[in-house]
């Protein structure tokens, strides 16, 4: 948004999750002169495109430079390994093992003049089958996480291990498709992808599938997993056929479970990459279902006063395009609001209409 | 001459370029669309040599500026029913917006000045460039050019199946 830092407004921002949506709102909002303090649980700025996407899609040395220029040029401090709490019971997702701080978000509300929250999608969709907790089932975070942060060297975590190993993948979204080329990277013996739908409606879509069988691995489509067992450890899935029957809501086929002979399949490892959920920290205090409702006095802004929130955590699992326009639209909103605020004329505004387009 | 090139091998379709270009513009200029085939790439004005939109537009509100940035002059465009440029364009980088100013095209971020197309700052692959014309045969790598060409048959012929596949 500009070329060179501007001079300062004397105003603090904190931004929470130093993700897309954050680091949009973090350039927007350090270009019009705040003073911007960036909070992330991990020991990278960047989010899911340093931990989640692998290398080769987005090199992580774009992400540090614009870190870098942010920190030196435009003066923004960014503290990583730090987690901030509400008052409720924190839940666990991948990557807590970094945080070597906590800090609250009381503090942060008072020590700055507006908060940013921009936490983005970390816990997984678990499969609800019988075994589906047995040790060696991963969600795809999970699986593609330590492998990412293994290349880092920064590896507190137990990396699974893949060499040799028969790999099951369930669902055929784009996380699968990392999950099963780093599984395939990795040295993984067999790889199946397991999709309950035909390739013609897999959300990676045909050629990504063509992709993944050109690597090696095997694409196994309108089957279902019904079971995972093992002694104490993932051993065998069974899967059981699917047809095809009238589309849903979404527009796709839905799939049903045939009866008849399952499908067994031994597999040392199941990674199920069937989808992330907004986890935003606070939920509740921030009362985030009526932002999300549109039921707001501000566009973006929470339940708590000078709490704004944007990207993944507001929308629900989305694409880095969609988290960047939230995170800039959010920066734009707060600047807005923090501007008639500093003149006492927020009252002038509180009855504006929000749109229904501005919510998108 | 400058124009805009997009490296569709270092593409993933992420969306940022039009995010940030609907978050300037309201109205986004470069637009992501997913092929039959489920690739996700955004598409994009070209700002050809020889533009097509130019030669058919009527009211010639389409024209080419001296850096060589093909613009739309918003107050001459009729708004005609037959969109000419939109259906001539190679490229599908005319979009028709359904509100008062009827087309809208890329001008390369001139309002921007020296800061250039945020599309270019934003791309976190570095897969969109400003480019010289004349240096673009240099730019294009082997599998920037089968990638394109992937895009381009999609263009063409969206029901055919992807080439290479």
């Amino acid at each position: 948004m500009c070329k060179s830092p501007p001079s300062k407004n004397g105003l603090k921002v904190a931004i929470i999750g130093a993700g897309p949506s954050g680091l949009a709102a973090t350039g927007y909002l350090a270009c019009m002169g705040y003073q911007v303090e960036v909070y992330d649980k991990l020991p990278r700025a960047g989010g899911l495109m340093t931990f989640g996407i692998p290398g080769h899609r987005i090199p992580a040395s774009n992400i540090e430079e614009s870190v870098k220029q942010l920190e030196n040029d435009y003066g923004v401090v960014f503290k990583l390994c730090t987690k901030i709490c509400g008052s409720e019971p924190m839940h666990q997702e991948a990557g807590d093992n970094y945080v070597f701080d906590y800090k609250s978000l009381g503090g942060r509300v008072e020590d700055n003049d507006a908060v940013l929250i921009c936490t983005g999608t970390w816990k997984s969709r678990k499969l609800n089958i019988s075994g589906g907790s047995l040790p060696g089932v991963y969600s795809g975070l999970e699986f593609l996480f330590p492998v990412r942060a293994a290349q880092y060297n920064i590896a507190k975590m137990e990396v699974p291990e893949i060499r040799g190993k028969n790999i099951a993948v369930i669902g055929a979204g784009f996380t699968a498709v990392d999950v099963v080329h780093s599984a395939v990277a990795e040295g993984a013996k067999n790889v199946y992808l397991i999709y309950r739908r035909t390739r013609n409606e897999a959300p990676c879509g045909t050629l990504e599938m063509d992709l993944m069988e050109k690597s090696g691995a095997k694409c196994l489509e309108l089957v279902s997993p019904v079971r995972i067992t093992g002694p104490d450890r993932v051993r065998m899935i069974e899967l059981a056929r699917c047809r095809l029957a009238d589309p849903d809501e979404s527009g796709r086929c839905r799939p049903l479970v045939c009866d008849g002979e399952l499908l067994n399949l031994e597999v040392d490892l199941v990674v199920a990459a069937i989808g992330e959920i907004a986890t935003p920290p606070f939920a509740h205090d921030l009362g985030l279902e009526d932002v999300r409702k549109g039921q707001i006095r501000w566009l973006h802004m929470t339940g708590m006063d000078s709490v704004f929130v944007a990207g993944d955590a507001l929308t629900g699992p989305s694409s880095i395009g969609k988290a960047v326009y939230s995170g800039l639209k959010a920066a734009k909103s707060l600047d807005q609001w923090l501007t008639l605020k500093r003149q006492n004329r927020l009252q002038e505004y509180t009855g504006e209409i929000i749109r229904k387009e501005d919510l998108r | 001459m400058k124009t805009l090139y997009l490296d569709y091998s270092k593409c993933i379709g992420c969306g940022t370029c039009e995010a940030v270009c609907k978050f300037l513009y309201k109205i986004p200029k470069i637009v992501m669309t997913r092929t039959s085939y489920g690739l996700t790439v955004p598409l994009y004005c070209q700002h050809c040599e020889d533009p097509k939109c130019m030669k058919v537009c009527r009211q010639k509100a389409i024209f080419k500026d001296k850096q060589g940035i093909v613009r739309l002059r918003e107050e001459l465009c009729s708004g005609c029913k037959t969109k000419n440029c939109l259906v001539a364009c190679p490229y599908v980088a005319i979009m028709c917006t359904g509100r008062e100013s009827p087309v809208s095209k890329c001008d390369m971020c001139v309002t921007r000045g020296a800061l250039g197309p945020a599309c270019v700052e934003m791309c976190p692959c570095d897969a969109l460039m400003v480019e010289d014309r004349k240096d673009l045969d240099k730019r294009e790598t082997p599998a920037a050019r089968e990638a394109y060409e992937r895009v381009r048959k999609y263009i063409i012929c969206p029901d055919c199946p992807a080439p290479g596949s």
